[in-house]
C-alpha cells in the first residue's frame, strides 16, 4: 500500500511539472493557433537560469523568481522575434519554432557550459515526513502544492477577471475580439509571456527533483507535454492538468515496474485518444478553462 | 448638408490574390440608415470588413469623422466608435450572454450603464438568458446579442451584415424593429438581401455589383424604379 | 525528354566520372554524403513541399533504415543477400510506421502530425537505447558490410549512392507529376476545395506520408553503409532539422532544391567543423544553422531554387508581354 502511495505521490509531482509545461502550450495554442515547439527550450532555460541564480544567491525562492523572470523575458522575445514575423502562416510557425528550440538548447550550452548541472533542494524542503507507514518526501509535496497553486490562480484569472474573459473569448473568435476594440496582439504577447514563465517555473522546480539538469531535457519534457496536450484536448486548460496527472502517474508506475515502457505507454495513451477522441478527453477547443 | 460620418473613396481590396473590391465609393450621413444592396458575391460583406480593417483596403481611402482610418488595425478602428455585427454574428459560444456583453464593455461608467440598460430594454430576451451560454441561444437571440454587443462601446456607427439571414419571418420582424429603434441613437450601415425590410428602415441605398458601387439614391427612389431592381437585385 | 531532364542527366554523368578523375577521398566521401542526404531531404520535400505536411520525426525513418540494415547484417553474414533483406525490412517497417502516423493524425490539423512524428522519433530513440542486445545501446556498434562496399570511399559505394539518388529523383519527380501528385499539390493549396470536389484527402496524404517515409529509410540504409557504424544519433532531432534546413534553403517543393541544399549544408558542416580549432563558437555550429534556418523561414521561404524559378518566370512573363506589346504596335501600325 505505501508503495502505491509513494508511486502516486511521485506521479503527481511529475504530473505537476508536466502540467506547468503543458498549460502554457495549450493556452497559447488555443488562443493563437500556434503550437510552440520551442516551449521545451523555455523549460530548460528556466532550469538552468534558476540553478545558476540558486548557486549565486543561495536562496531557492530567489531562484524561482529568477526563473520566472527569465521565462517572461524569453517568452516576450520568442513571441516578438519568432512568432510575430510569420503570424497567420501555420506551416511557417511550426517550422520556425522547432528551429528556435534547437537554438535555445545550444545557447544553453554556450552560456552555461556543455556539462550537466546538479541541484539539490534547499534545507527546509529536504528530507521527508513520516506519516504512519507512508514516507512523504517534502520536495515532492512542495512541487504538488506549487502546481495546484498555479492551476488555482490561473483558473481564477481565466474565470473571474476581464483579461481572462478576453483570453477565453479570443480562443473562440479572435476576429470578433478585435472588432470589439481589443488589441489581440497585446493579449497574445501577454499570454505567451505567462505561458513561458510557467514552463520556466516547471524547469527550475524539476532541477532539485531530478537532481541533474541537461540541455536535452527540454525536448524530453516537451514530448511529454505534447502528449498531455493531445490527451487533454488542445486549448483546454483544465484538460491539461488532468491529462498531465494521468501521464505523470503512468510514467511513475511504469518507471517502477518496466521502466523501458514508460514513454511507450504514454504514446499508446495518445494513440488511443487520437483514434477515439481526437478533440481530447476533456473537451476540445472552445473552452479555455 | 452635414459632412458624412463615413466616407469611402475608390476603395480596392484583395483577399489573398483575389481582387474582390474594384471601386467602392460611398458616403454615410450621420443619423441615417444606409443600405448596401447587391447580389451574392457583389462585395457587400467585404466592404464592411474593409471598413473594420479586417480585410484592409489596398487602394483608396476610408474616412471616419474626417479621419483617415484606412490603414488602422481593427481594434483601433473599433475604438474610434464603430461597432460590427458580422454575418455569422460572431457570438462567443462558450461565454454566457452576460460575458459576451462584458467583453465589449471597455470600462464601466454611467454612460455604459445607461447604454446597457437601454439595450436590455430593447432586447428583454437577453436579460432573461443572461447566464445562458451564447451557443445555446436561438438564431434570433444570437442576432440580438450581436447587435446589442456592437452597440456597447459608445459606438456611433454600427455595421450590420445581413441581420435577417436564416431567421423566421416573425423574428426578422422583431430584429428589424429593434434596428429601427437603434436608428434614433446611432448611424447604421446595413447589408441586407431582404429588400422589403431594407426599404422599410433604410434612408438611402447603394447598389454594389462586382465589387463596384454602381448606383445610389434615396430609398423611395428604388422602390419606384423596377428596372434598377431587376437589373441588380433580380427582384421585381 | 525535357530540357531540364537533359541537364540533370549530364550533371549525373559528370558526378559519376568524378571518382575516376579526382582522388581527394575526403571530398569524395563528402559528395557521397550529399547524395545520401539529398535522398533524405528530397523525401522530406515530398511531404512539406508537395503536400504541406510538416514532419518533425523524419529522423525516425532515416534511423529505421540504418538500424534495420545494421542489425540484419550484424546478426547474419555480411552478404549482399542480407543487405537486400535488411533493406526490405527497412522499407516494410518505414511503410508501416508512416502508415500508422498518417492514419492517426493526417485528418487533423497539421500540428498533430508534427507532434506525433516528433514523439514517435523520441520513442524509437529510447527503444534503440534500451534494446541493448540488438542495438548496443547508446554506444551503437560497428558492423561488417558486404565485401563490395567495404571500401567506404571507393567508387562502388559512391556510384551506388549516386544511382539510387538519380533513380529516386526521377521516380519521385514522376510521382509528383502523376495524377496523384497533382492532387497532393492541390491539397497543399486548398484542402477544403479538393475535399469538396470529392477526393479523399486522407488517402492521398497517407500515400505521400508512406512514400516519403520509405524513401527516407533508403537514405538511412546508404548512410549506415557509408559509416559501417550505427548509434542512436540517427534518431536525433538534429537529423530532422538537417532535412528541414536542406529543404528550406534549397527550395521547398522543387525536389532538386533539397539536393542542392544537402550539398550546401554538408559542405558547410565540413568547413565549420574545421574552423572549430580557430574558435570554439564553430563547435556550436547548430546555433549558426538554427539562426540561418529561422531567417530563411522568415525572409527566404522559397529557398534558392524557388527564388530562381520565380525570377525566371517573371522574366519570361515580361518577355512575353514585351513581345505582345510589339505585336500590338505592329498591328496598330498596319
Amino acid at each position: 500500500m505505501d508503495l502505491f502511495f509513494n508511486l502516486a505521490i511521485n506521479g503527481l509531482a511529475t504530473g505537476m511539472l508536466i502540467f506547468l509545461l503543458a498549460a502554457g502550450l495549450t493556452i497559447i495554442f488555443g488562443l493563437m493557433d500556434v503550437l510552440n515547439f520551442a516551449h521545451g527550450g523555455l523549460f530548460a532555460w528556466g532550469a538552468y537560469s534558476g540553478v545558476w541564480i540558486y548557486d549565486i544567491s543561495g536562496s531557492f525562492l530567489v531562484a524561482i523568481l529568477g526563473a520566472i523572470v527569465t521565462g517572461l523575458l524569453l517568452g516576450a522575445l520568442t513571441e516578438w522575434l519568432i512568432i510575430k514575423p510569420v503570424y497567420g502562416n501555420h506551416v511557417q510557425q511550426i517550422l520556425i519554432t522547432l528551429g528556435f528550440m534547437l537554438v535555445l538548447s545550444e545557447m544553453l550550452k554556450v552560456v552555461f557550459g556543455p556539462n550537466q548541472k546538479s541541484a539539490a533542494p534547499p534545507a527546509y524542503l529536504d528530507g521527508s515526513w513520516q506519516l504512519g507507514d507512508v514516507i512523504l518526501i517534502k520536495y515532492r509535496i512542495f512541487i504538488i502544492l506549487v502546481g495546484a497553486l498555479v492551476y488555482g490562480i490561473t483558473y481564477f484569472i481565466l474565470k473571474r477577471t476581464r483579461i481572462g474573459l478576453i483570453v477565453r473569448a479570443g480562443v473562440m473568435n479572435k476576429e470578433m475580439v478585435q472588432s470589439l476594440g481589443i488589441n489581440i496582439r497585446l493579449v497574445f504577447m501577454l499570454v505567451f509571456m505567462v505561458g513561458s514563465a510557467m514552463a520556466a517555473l516547471g524547469g527550475v522546480l524539476l532541477a532539485p527533483y531530478s537532481g541533474v539538469i541537461y540541455a536535452e531535457m527540454g525536448m524530453e519534457f516537451a514530448i511529454l507535454a505534447f502528449i498531455v496536450v493531445v490527451i487533454g484536448g488542445m486549448g483546454s486548460f483544465t484538460g491539461s492538468l488532468l491529462a498531465a496527472i494521468l501521464v505523470g502517474m503512468a510514467q511513475a508506475f511504469m518507471a517502477y515496474y518496466v521502466s523501458e515502457l514508460s514513454l511507450a505507454v504514454n504514446m499508446l495513451l495518445m494513440f488511443a485518444v487520437l483514434i477515439f477522441r481526437p478533440q481530447g478527453l476533456f473537451g476540445g477547443k472552445g473552452e479555455a478553462a | 448638408m452635414m459632412k458624412a460620418l463615413l466616407e469611402l473613396h475608390d476603395v480596392q481590396t484583395y483577399i489573398d490574390q483575389y481582387h474582390i473590391l474594384h471601386d467602392i465609393s460611398f458616403e454615410v450621413p450621420k443619423g441615417e440608415v444606409t443600405v448596401l444592396l447587391g447580389r451574392n458575391g457583389a462585395g457587400k460583406t467585404t466592404t464592411l470588413r474593409t471598413i473594420m480593417g479586417l480585410n484592409p483596403a489596398a487602394k483608396g481611402s476610408v474616412q471616419y469623422n474626417s479621419e483617415d482610418i484606412t490603414k488602422l488595425s481593427p481594434y483601433k478602428i473599433a475604438k474610434k466608435g464603430i461597432g460590427y455585427v458580422p454575418e455569422d454574428q460572431g457570438i462567443f459560444e462558450g461565454l454566457t450572454v452576460g460575458e459576451n456583453m462584458r467583453v465589449a464593455m471597455k470600462k464601466e461608467n454611467e454612460s455604459t450603464h445607461e447604454r446597457m440598460e437601454w439595450v436590455l430594454d430593447l432586447f428583454p430576451d437577453l436579460k432573461t438568458f443572461w447566464k445562458k451560454p451564447g451557443g445555446q441561444l436561438s438564431g434570433g437571440q444570437k442576432q440580438m446579442l450581436a447587435i446589442a454587443r456592437a452597440y456597447m462601446n459608445e459606438n456611433e456607427l454600427l455595421l450590420i451584415d445581413e441581420p435577417s439571414k436564416g431567421l423566421a419571418p416573425i423574428v426578422v420582424e422583431k430584429v428589424m424593429e429593434s434596428i429601427q429603434q437603434m436608428k434614433e441613437r446611432t448611424t447604421i450601415v446595413l447589408v441586407e438581401q431582404n429588400f422589403l425590410m431594407a426599404s422599410r428602415i433604410g434612408d438611402q441605398f447603394y447598389i454594389l455589383d462586382d465589387g463596384q458601387t454602381v448606383h445610389q439614391g434615396a430609398m423611395e427612389e428604388l422602390q419606384e424604379n423596377e428596372t434598377l431592381r431587376k437589373k441588380y437585385l433580380g427582384i421585381a | 525528354m525535357g530540357r531540364s531532364t537533359g541537364i540533370y542527366v549530364i550533371i549525373a554523368l559528370l558526378l559519376a566520372v568524378l571518382p575516376f578523375v579526382y582522388d581527394d577521398r575526403i571530398i569524395l566521401s563528402l559528395v557521397m554524403q550529399v547524395f545520401i542526404f539529398g535522398i533524405f531531404a528530397m523525401s522530406y520535400d515530398l511531404l512539406l513541399g508537395f503536400t504541406g505536411i510538416v514532419s518533425f520525426g523524419h529522423a525516425m525513418f532515416f534511423g529505421i533504415g540504418a538500424y534495420s540494415v545494421a542489425i540484419v547484417l550484424n546478426q547474419n553474414e555480411a552478404t549482399l543477400f542480407y543487405l537486400l533483406l535488411g533493406t526490405l525490412l527497412a522499407v516494410a517497417v518505414a511503410g508501416i510506421v508512416s502508415f500508422i502516423a498518417g492514419v492517426l493524425t493526417l485528418r487533423l490539423q497539421s500540428h498533430f502530425y508534427a507532434m506525433l512524428t516528433l514523439a514517435l522519433a523520441g520513442l524509437f530513440m529510447v527503444a534503440a537505447e534500451k534494446m541493448r542486445s540488438l542495438t548496443g545501446g547508446n554506444e551503437g556498434f560497428v558492423l561488417m558490410v558486404p565485401d563490395m562496399f567495404i571500401d567506404t570511399s571507393g567508387p562502388t559505394l559512391y556510384l551506388t549512392c549516386l544511382i539510387v539518388l538519380v533513380v529516386f529523383f526521377f521516380l519521385v519527380r514522376r510521382f509528383t507529376q502523376s495524377p496523384v501528385g497533382k492532387v497532393l499539390m492541390a491539397i497543399r493549396e486548398n484542402e477544403q476545395r479538393v475535399e469538396s470536389i470529392g477526393f479523399s484527402i486522407m488517402y492521398y496524404k497517407v500515400i505521400a506520408s508512406m512514400i516519403s517515409g520509405i524513401v527516407a529509410s533508403i537514405a538511412g540504409v546508404l548512410y549506415v553503409l557509408s559509416l559501417q557504424f550505427v548509434d542512436t544519433s540517427v534518431f536525433a532531432t538534429d537529423v530532422t532539422l538537417d532535412a528541414l534546413l536542406m529543404t528550406i534553403i534549397g527550395g521547398v517543393g522543387t525536389l532538386v532544391g533539397p539536393i542542392i541544399g544537402a550539398g550546401i549544408i554538408e559542405f558547410a558542416h565540413h568547413w565549420l567543423s574545421d574552423l572549430a580549432d580557430v574558435h570554439w563558437i564553430f563547435k556550436r555550429w547548430i546555433i549558426l544553422f538554427g539562426i540561418v534556418y529561422i531567417l530563411a523561414v522568415i525572409f527566404f521561404p522559397r529557398g534558392i531554387v524557388g527564388t530562381l524559378q520565380e525570377i525566371w518566370i517573371k522574366r519570361k512573363y515580361k518577355k512575353q508581354q514585351g513581345k505582345e506589346a510589339t505585336k500590338d504596335k505592329n498591328e496598330a501600325a498596319s
